[in-house]
C-alpha cells in the first residue's frame, strides 16, 4: 500500500492521541513512586527495637503487633507507660526496659505478678538479649532488633 | 484569646520555614555544591516534547496539507523553554515537586496546540505569552525568600485584590468585551486583572484563616447541633459575599463571582473542619443567585441558554455558541474526528471559552479524558502538597491553589457540557489568554514551593 499524505496525517493523529496517553501513564507512575518514597520515610522504625507480641489472651494485644522502644521504656497497663498492655494480670506500672551502656536492661517495677525473662522470674536488674522472652501479665514478648 | 492563640504558633511557623529555606536557599547555592538532578520531572518533559510535536504536526500538517518546518519551529520554542525552566529548577537545587511542572507544561503544550489549531492569527502572541508565564514562574520560584512573609501582608494582598477587582469598572481604564467589564486597558492590549486577584485571595484567605481558625472552629455556642458562628470574625465572610455579589452585578462575570466564593467556602471548610459555614454559603450564594435571577436580566439569559439551548429563539440568537458546542461534543465520539479534522471553527469565539469542546470534538471522548485526567493528577499532586505542609498557613495556601484549578476546570468544562450554565471562566493553561496563562504558572510556582519547604524541612 502506498503511504499517502492523508495515511501519515492519520498516523501522527493516532499518535498524538497515544503519547497522551503514555504520557498519563508516567505521570500516574511518577506520581506513585514519589508516594512510595514517601511512605518507606514515614515507615522508618520509630524505635531503635521492638518487642514482638508472641502470646496474649484475648487478642489485648494483637499476637505479632510490633511495639516500638526508645532507649527507655515502661511497660504496664496504665495509659501512661510507653509500652501499654491492656492485660488484668499486668500491674499499673509493671516492669521497666531500658538501652544502657550497648545492652538492654529489664527490671520489675514491683509488680503484683512479676516479670519473667525466658520463663523465669527476675528479682534483680536483669540483662536481656535480642530474641528473649519476656512475660509480663499473660503477655508474652520478644525483643527484636529494629 | 487570639493573640494568645495565634501569636506563639505564628512564631514558631515563621521559624520553622525560615529555618528550612534559609538553610538551602541563596547562600546555599553561592557556596556551591551538586546540582539537584530532578529526573522524573526531566523523564517527564520528554513526553510532553514528543506530544507537543505530535499535535504540532497534525495540526499544521491538516492546515497546510504537508509537513513543513513549521511544524518544529512553534514547539521548538516552546520546548526550549520549558528545558530552560528546568535547568534552571536543577541548578537552583530546587527540592520541590517534580510532577506539577511537567503536567502543566503538557497542558500549557496542549493549547498551544489548539491556539494554532483555532485561530493560528493568534499563536505568536500566545507563545509571547508563554514566555512571560515562564518569567513569571522563575520570579516566583526567586522571590519571596521565605513564603511564609506573604501571611504577614495579607491585609495588603486583601486590599491589593480589591483594587484589582473594582479596576474594570473604573472609567478610562475599564473595558467591556463579549459583555463581561472584566477587562483593564494597559498600553496596546488588555488583561484581567481577576486572574491575579484568584492568587491575592488565596494568599489572604490563608493567611486570615490561619491566625482565626480556632476562633472560628470552636464556635462558643450551638443551638441545636448547630454552632453560632462568632460574628465579628465571620465579618471578612460576609465582606467577601457582598463583593461576589457585586462583581456578578456591575461586571456581568458570573465565573470570577462563583469561583472567589467558591474559593473561600472551601478554605473556610478546610480550615475549620464546619461543614455548617459551607451550607449557610452556599445558601446565601444560591438565595444571591435566585434575586439575581429574577433582578437582571443578563444573568436570566445565561440561565435560560442551559436551561433550554434548543429553543427556536435561542439556538440561532444568544444560545448558538453553547449550541454548536454540544454539537462538537457529539461529534467526536470516542476517538474523535482527528486533530484539525473537525469543524470546531463553528463555535464563536472557541479559542476562549470552548477549548474543550474543540479538543473532545477532535480527540474524541478518549482525548478529553485523558485531558480531564491530567487535571485530576494535577488537582491530587497539588492536595497531597498541601496535606504534608509543614505549617498551616501553607497547607492553607497548597489547598486554595489545587482548588482554584479544580473549581475552574468543573465550572468551564461544566459549563462546555451544559451541566451548569456557561460562565466566561478559562480553562486553566489550555485556553487562550495572557493573564490565565501568567497567574496559572504563578500558582504552579507557589505549589512547588510549598512542597520544597516541606521537603527541606523532613529532610527527603
Amino acid at each position: 500500500m502506498e503511504i499517502t499524505f492523508a495515511v501519515l496525517l492519520w498516523a501522527v493523529r493516532i499518535a498524538f492521541l497515544v503519547l497522551l496517553y503514555l504520557f498519563l501513564v508516567r505521570a500516574f507512575s511518577a506520581l506513585q513512586r514519589s508516594l512510595a518514597a514517601e511512605q518507606a520515610v514515614a515507615a522508618r522504625p520509630a524505635g531503635i527495637a521492638f518487642l514482638v507480641v508472641q502470646r496474649s489472651v484475648r487478642g489485648a494485644p494483637r499476637v505479632g503487633e510490633r511495639m516500638p522502644l526508645r532507649a527507655v521504656n515502661s511497660i504496664g497497663r496504665d495509659a501512661g507507660n510507653d509500652v501499654v498492655l491492656n492485660d488484668e494480670a499486668a500491674s499499673a506500672r509493671h516492669a521497666l526496659l531500658e538501652f544502657a551502656d550497648g545492652e538492654w536492661w529489664v527490671e520489675d517495677s514491683g509488680s503484683t505478678n512479676g516479670t519473667l525473662v525466658n520463663g523465669e522470674s527476675i528479682r534483680s536488674r536483669e540483662r536481656l538479649q535480642y530474641g528473649d522472652e519476656l512475660a509480663v501479665g499473660r503477655v508474652a514478648l520478644r525483643l527484636e532488633q529494629a | 484569646m487570639r493573640s494568645r492563640g495565634a501569636a506563639p504558633r505564628a512564631a514558631l511557623h515563621v521559624g520553622a520555614v525560615r529555618g528550612g529555606s534559609s538553610g538551602g536557599g541563596a547562600p546555599r547555592t553561592a557556596g556551591g555544591g551538586v546540582p539537584r538532578r530532578r529526573t522524573a520531572e526531566l523523564g517527564l518533559l520528554v513526553w510532553v516534547a514528543l506530544l507537543a510535536l505530535a499535535g504540532f504536526a497534525a495540526v499544521v500538517g491538516a492546515e497546510t496539507s504537508a509537513f513543513g518546518p513549521a511544524v518544529i519551529v512553534v514547539p521548538a520554542i516552546y520546548l526550549g523553554l520549558v528545558l530552560a525552566l528546568h535547568v534552571f529548577l536543577v541548578l537552583r537545587r530546587f527540592r520541590g515537586d517534580q510532577l506539577l511542572f511537567p503536567l502543566a507544561a503538557a497542558l500549557t503544550a496542549i493549547g498551544l496546540v489548539l491556539v494554532q489549531r483555532l485561530a493560528s492569527d493568534l499563536l505568536l502572541q500566545q507563545l509571547s505569552w508563554a514566555l512571560i508565564a515562564g518569567g513569571a514562574f522563575v520570579a516566583t520560584i526567586l522571590i519571596p525568600r521565605d513564603l511564609t512573609t506573604l501571611a504577614r501582608f495579607k491585609w495588603t494582598w486583601a486590599f491589593l485584590g480589591l483594587v484589582l477587582l473594582v479596576a474594570p469598572l473604573l472609567p478610562g481604564i475599564g473595558r467591556e468585551i463579549n459583555g463581561a467589564k472584566i477587562w483593564v486597558k494597559i498600553g496596546p492590549g488588555s488583561i484581567e486583572p481577576w486572574e491575579a486577584v484568584k492568587l491575592l485571595l488565596v494568599i489572604f484567605f490563608a493567611g486570615y484563616l490561619e491566625e482565626y481558625r480556632e476562633v472560628l472552629a470552636q464556635a462558643p455556642r450551638r443551638i441545636g447541633r448547630f454552632p453560632v458562628p462568632p460574628i465579628p470574625y465571620l465579618l471578612p465572610i460576609i465582606a467577601m459575599w457582598g463583593m461576589a455579589m457585586v462583581v456578578m452585578v456591575f461586571e456581568k462575570d458570573l465565573g470570577a463571582t462563583l469561583l472567589f466564593f467558591g474559593i473561600f467556602l472551601a478554605m473556610l471548610y478546610l480550615a475549620t473542619g464546619e461543614a455548617f459555614y459551607t451550607l449557610i454559603g452556599l445558601a446565601l450564594l444560591l438565595g444571591g443567585g435566585f434575586v439575581a435571577y429574577h433582578a437582571f436580566p443578563h444573568v436570566a439569559a445565561r440561565v435560560d441558554i442551559w436551561i433550554r439551548p434548543f429553543a427556536d429563539e435561542l439556538r440561532f440568537g444568544a444560545g448558538y455558541q453553547l449550541v454548536q458546542g454540544l454539537f462538537a461534543l457529539g461529534n467526536g465520539g470516542l476517538i474523535g474526528a482527528g486533530l484539525g479534522n473537525g469543524l470546531p471553527e463553528r463555535i464563536p469565539v472557541v479559542w476562549s471559552d470552548f477549548v474543550f469542546d474543540a479538543f473532545a470534538e477532535e480527540t474524541g471522548f478518549l482525548g478529553a479524558a485523558a485531558l480531564l485526567a491530567v487535571y485530576l493528577l494535577f488537582v491530587y499532586r497539588g492536595m497531597l502538597i498541601a496535606l504534608r505542609a509543614p505549617t498551616t498557613f501553607l497547607q492553607l495556601l497548597a489547598a486554595g491553589l489545587s482548588f482554584i484549578v479544580a473549581l475552574q476546570t468543573l465550572v468551564i468544562v461544566g459549563g462546555n457540557a451544559r451541566l451548569i450554565p456557561l460562565t466566561g471562566i478559562t480553562l486553566p493553561f489550555v485556553a487562550y489568554g495572557g493573564s490565565s496563562l501568567v497567574t496559572n504558572w504563578m500558582l504552579v510556582a507557589l505549589l512547588m514551593r510549598v512542597s520544597d519547604a516541606s521537603a527541606r524541612i523532613r529532610g527527603t
